[in-house]
């Protein structure tokens, strides 16, 4: 579904050249809720927005569904961006102007494909995730996990290849956190969508099928979920205790 | 009674009627939302075309044009000030485009994110743009017309009307404004199209919230721009005398750019007020640390605003300084006189005599005391003309070179009661006291010749006499010696003969008498008078022998006109205008009524412009930083801490451009004047005193402003 393979990315501050991303290389299959994770600076950020095409990268190269993204010109990214993509981001980047359901139908209504069955398919969505009642509101009447579940909804109107997700807890409460990751998991059970998260939270991570653990711009290590998930968890606690080592 | 179920089933299909399914309807409908962040927006458009439509139209306005003489320095300094209005006002209408780009750009960046690309969303975005930008600024420029029309229709209603003031307007103004127009809309366009093209839709998405990178700055910066200030403003006004005397040519328009440095000092200075302030913080470092720091992150933003309003509020004191300096010293002319009338006039000329000015007076019941009349005579005097070539002009001697007032020392000792004695082949120029007019008589004069018998006689200037009623301008006299005048005098016809009479009236005098003398005098000249001063008979014959035209015969030459003697140009101009105490006194404000009203214009629209900029930037401080406030609240500031970080930014966005821009155009007034002459006479010492106290009030009303503009962004940050 998504390969990347030594991606390299850096930024200029001034005239000094900062690497962040070194050679990142990994692949998540269809149907995979995948977590990647690191501290601060690790360059988890920069990973996900050169997969969504909102930054260059400088080299490497990224297959998403068998297009190879670096040979993209600005429309087909864009494309690809509506079509083949969906994005959960932490500060939701819902428009405030629009109701929760026009919200969910923005990478529609973008498409120029509002139809019966686009509607029918968001009015699931908000069955899905529990906010149909919220659906006439706008973002300003609504709670920061109804916003995220939104999100998700909006995510997923297009049937993507893949969802993701920058920090998608990072700010909410600890109730409003699981239901936005119980989201992601009704996603992945109902309609084996594939998620890619970025994430501090080993709570968030565990429920995942795997974690990727970044250190300095380099995958460091990948973790596989195997038994339940709060064992999951302790492992990764320790995974990213031995890596701050 | 329909159905609950029903009834719900038809809401929820109304509700999705009014869902938006395609692009276009989405785009309105967060245009709709965003309708707050757009009207600050029009608002600021609004204004700026408003503002210079309404400086245009007056500035093309026949009603100006015909007083402000052309070429003058009075025009010279209302385009000026124009140019400084526009430069200001297409800074802040770009300044509000950059604003209303931050609020956008959120949007833009979240629809690009969701895979809008560039070709979608392009139509959307510049619609939206054209149709604010186009729709303010259409509206600003009919609206310029009502508020020009409006105020200066207050002038005349609450100040000073006369016929001069009735309001013309010529249409040709508006290429000004259309211009404007169009670099609004280029300029918005531009940036959408910038916004557009960014790569790093993250970049786009995070505009809001992204501070501009401070560089370092060196504490010398703001005491440079001091220095860089003051020098700019020195080598600006003194190039065109400097490039004069080294080239023997008048200078060409772009010696002006040599006040460039003033701005670039001005620069400097608010740089350094933003990023480190004047106060050295040594003792505590911490104070004020909030304030300076979310100025510092939006310093470009800041500096802009503060630069933009500092040169506006300079040239509104420039305009505003016009009416107390030129009152004060009319003010004080006027009552220093030695006599209530005063009046001259050519001796061919059929004027009333001292019985008939007597027997007007005592129809108002005025006695006439202190009468004196005396003769003089019109000669040429010889000297250096400045021939012209093109650009470049060089200097020829002329025996007839203009023409000139000379009275005999009897003459002058009577009328002054002073004891001069001239010595035979010498002569004097009489000067105001201050003589600060001295510019106007020859000192290098070497020959007066008699224009009936071309008899010329030598003479050496000897220096300067004193006596304020018969100097200035048209009054300019020398004092020869009685037997020269006698020899000069012979055989002159009257047309170069002329007579000086004044008088003052015992008690209190009578306007009505004086109107009516200053009618009935005006009225005994004949055509061949009916000339401005500049108008010199010496001048056209040594033209007319050359075969060539005198200028003054020609359409570039002011015309006046006896129908209208109450005219500006008139009074200011004509050849023989008389000194008339009473009259001059009751009708300074009407005669000067246009003037005087066009520079209180100028300064009013530069102020608005000016306070508006400095509330619009009080309102982005709140708009921008809403959330540092909110995270300082949470942080358990109090109301009091917030209060005064809010004080210390709006404090300097208001206090340092007044300050700077009031000093700065006092201190270039100080500097005029002295340069003028070399010494600030009393005149301009009460003028400048009285500049002083108009500064005062001026800063009375912005700190109201400052005060009421403080409250709002109080309220609007929730501080309490």
């Amino acid at each position: 579904m998504l390969y990347v393979k030594n991606l390299h990315k850096s930024y200029m501050t001034g005239k000094k050249e900062y690497p962040v991303l070194k050679g990142v290389s990994f692949q998540i299959a269809k149907g995979e809720f995948v977590a990647v994770m690191g501290p601060s600076g690790s360059g988890k950020s920069t990973l996900l927005n050169c997969i969504s095409c909102y930054i260059p990268f400088d080299k490497g190269e990224i297959t998403l569904g068998g297009t190879r993204l670096v040979y993209l010109n600005e429309a087909e990214l864009a494309k690809v961006r509506n079509e083949k993509l969906g994005f959960v981001f932490q500060d939701f980047m819902l428009l405030d102007g629009l109701t929760v359901r026009e919200n969910i139908l923005v990478p529609r209504i973008i498409q120029g494909k509002v139809d019966t069955e686009a509607e029918a398919f968001a009015d699931k969505l908000m069955n899905l995730f529990g906010i149909s009642h919220i659906s006439d509101k706008y973002p300003a009447e609504i709670s920061g996990g109804e916003k995220q579940r939104t999100a998700v909804a909006r995510s997923l109107i297009n049937d993507p290849y893949i969802i993701l997700a920058d920090e998608p807890t990072g700010n909410l409460d600890s109730k409003s956190s699981r239901t936005v990751i119980e989201s992601f998991e009704h996603a992945k059970e109902v309609m084996n969508a594939t998620i890619f998260m970025v994430t501090h939270d080993s709570f968030a991570a565990s429920f995942c099928d795997r974690v990727i653990l970044l250190k300095d711009g380099t995958v460091c290590r990948q973790l596989e979920k195997s038994g339940s998930r709060s064992a999951f968890q302790d492992e990764l606690l320790t995974a990213i205790k031995e890596m701050s080592e | 009674m329909k159905h609950p179920d029903l009834q719900k089933r038809n809401k929820t299909m109304d509700t999705r009627k009014r869902n938006c399914v395609t692009l276009h309807d989405m785009e309105r409908k967060l245009q709709r939302a965003d309708r707050k962040q757009a009207s600050l927006y029009l608002f600021c458009n609004f204004i700026s075309l408003m503002l210079i439509s309404a400086y245009a139209a007056m500035m093309f306005s026949p009603t100006v044009l015909d007083i402000l003489p052309e070429g003058g320095d009075s025009r010279k300094q209302m385009y000026a000030i124009f140019v400084l209005s526009l430069f200001g006002c297409v800074v802040f209408t770009i300044y509000a485009a950059s604003l209303f780009f931050r609020k956008k750009s959120r949007q833009l960046g979240i629809l690009m994110a969701l895979g809008a690309s560039r070709r979608r969303l392009a139509p959307g975005l510049f619609g939206e743009v054209f149709a604010l930008s186009a729709s303010s600024s259409v509206l600003g420029i009919l609206a310029g017309f009502p508020f020009v029309w409006l105020l200066w229709n207050g002038f005349r209603l609450f100040l000073v009307d006369s016929e001069e003031m009735a309001l013309r307007f010529d249409f040709r103004c508006l290429l000004v404004s259309l211009l404007f127009l169009f670099i609004v809309i280029a300029f918005s366009c531009l940036t959408a199209w910038r916004y557009l093209k960014k790569t790093n839709i993250m970049d786009v998405v995070q505009e809001e919230h992204k501070n501009e990178p401070v560089k370092e700055l060196e504490r010398w910066c703001g005491p440079a721009g001091v220095v860089i200030l003051f020098a700019g403003a020195i080598i600006g006004y003194s190039a065109p005398g400097v490039y004069m005397n080294l080239f023997s040519a008048y200078p060409p328009g772009w010696i002006n750019l040599l006040y460039a440095p003033v701005f670039l000092g001005l620069y400097m200075i608010m740089l350094h007020t933003v990023v480190h302030g004047w106060s050295r913080h040594r003792k505590h470092p911490h104070k004020n640390l909030i304030a300076r720091s979310m100025m510092k992150f939006q310093g470009k933003q800041t500096v802009n605003n503060l630069l933009v309003s500092t040169v506006l509020i300079a040239g509104g004191c420039f305009g505003i300084f016009y009416i107390p300096i030129y009152s004060t010293g009319s003010i004080l002319e006027t009552s220093s006189r030695d006599y209530d009338y005063f009046f001259f006039s050519r001796a061919d000329q059929n004027v009333p005599d001292r019985a008939e000015i007597e027997n007007l007076a005592s129809g108002y019941n005025l006695n006439l005391t202190d009468w004196q009349d005396h003769t003089y005579i019109s000669l040429a005097y010889d000297g250096q003309k400045q021939v012209e070539e093109g650009r470049h002009f060089h200097y020829e001697y002329r025996l007839l070179l203009g023409e000139c007032k000379i009275m005999s020392e009897d003459t002058y000792n009577a009328m002054t009661g002073n004891q001069v004695d001239v010595l035979p082949g010498t002569c004097y120029g009489i000067t105001s006291t201050s003589q600060e007019d001295s510019f106007w008589i020859s000192s290098g004069v070497t020959k007066f010749t008699n224009m009936c018998t071309m008899d010329s006689f030598n003479t050496k200037f000897a220096g300067f006499l004193h006596y304020d009623l018969t100097a200035g301008s048209n009054n300019s006299f020398y004092v020869v010696d009685n037997t020269d005048f006698a020899a000069m005098s012979q055989n002159l016809t009257g047309d170069w003969k002329g007579d000086l009479f004044f008088f003052n009236v015992d008690g209190e005098d009578n306007y009505d008498f004086a109107r009516q003398l200053y009618l009935d005098f005006v009225h005994s000249f004949d055509a061949s008078c009916e000339v401005i001063d500049a108008y010199d008979r010496v001048q056209k014959y040594a033209d007319e022998q050359n075969g060539d035209v005198y200028w003054g015969d020609t359409d570039e030459m002011d015309k006046i006109n006896y129908d209208q003697p109450d005219s500006t140009s008139f009074r200011m101009y004509w050849s023989y205008m008389p000194k008339i105490r009473i009259l001059d006194q009751n009708d300074f404000l009407k005669s000067f009524a246009v003037f005087l009203m066009m520079f209180l214009f100028i300064a009013i629209i530069c102020f608005t412009a000016a306070l508006i900029i400095c509330y619009t930037r009080c309102q982005t401080i709140a708009l921008n930083n809403h959330y540092v406030f909110d995270d300082l609240k949470r942080l358990g500031a109090s109301p009091q801490f917030l209060s005064r970080e809010v004080r210390n930014q709006c404090g300097k966005v208001f206090t340092v451009p007044a300050a700077v821009g009031m000093t700065v155009t006092y201190l270039l007034f100080v500097m005029i004047m002295y340069a003028n002459d070399g010494t600030l006479t009393g005149t301009e010492i009460v003028g400048l005193g009285v500049c002083l106290c108009v500064l005062l009030l001026i800063g009375v009303f912005i700190y109201g402003i400052y005060f009421k503009t403080l409250e709002k962004v109080r309220q609007q940050l929730e501080i309490r």
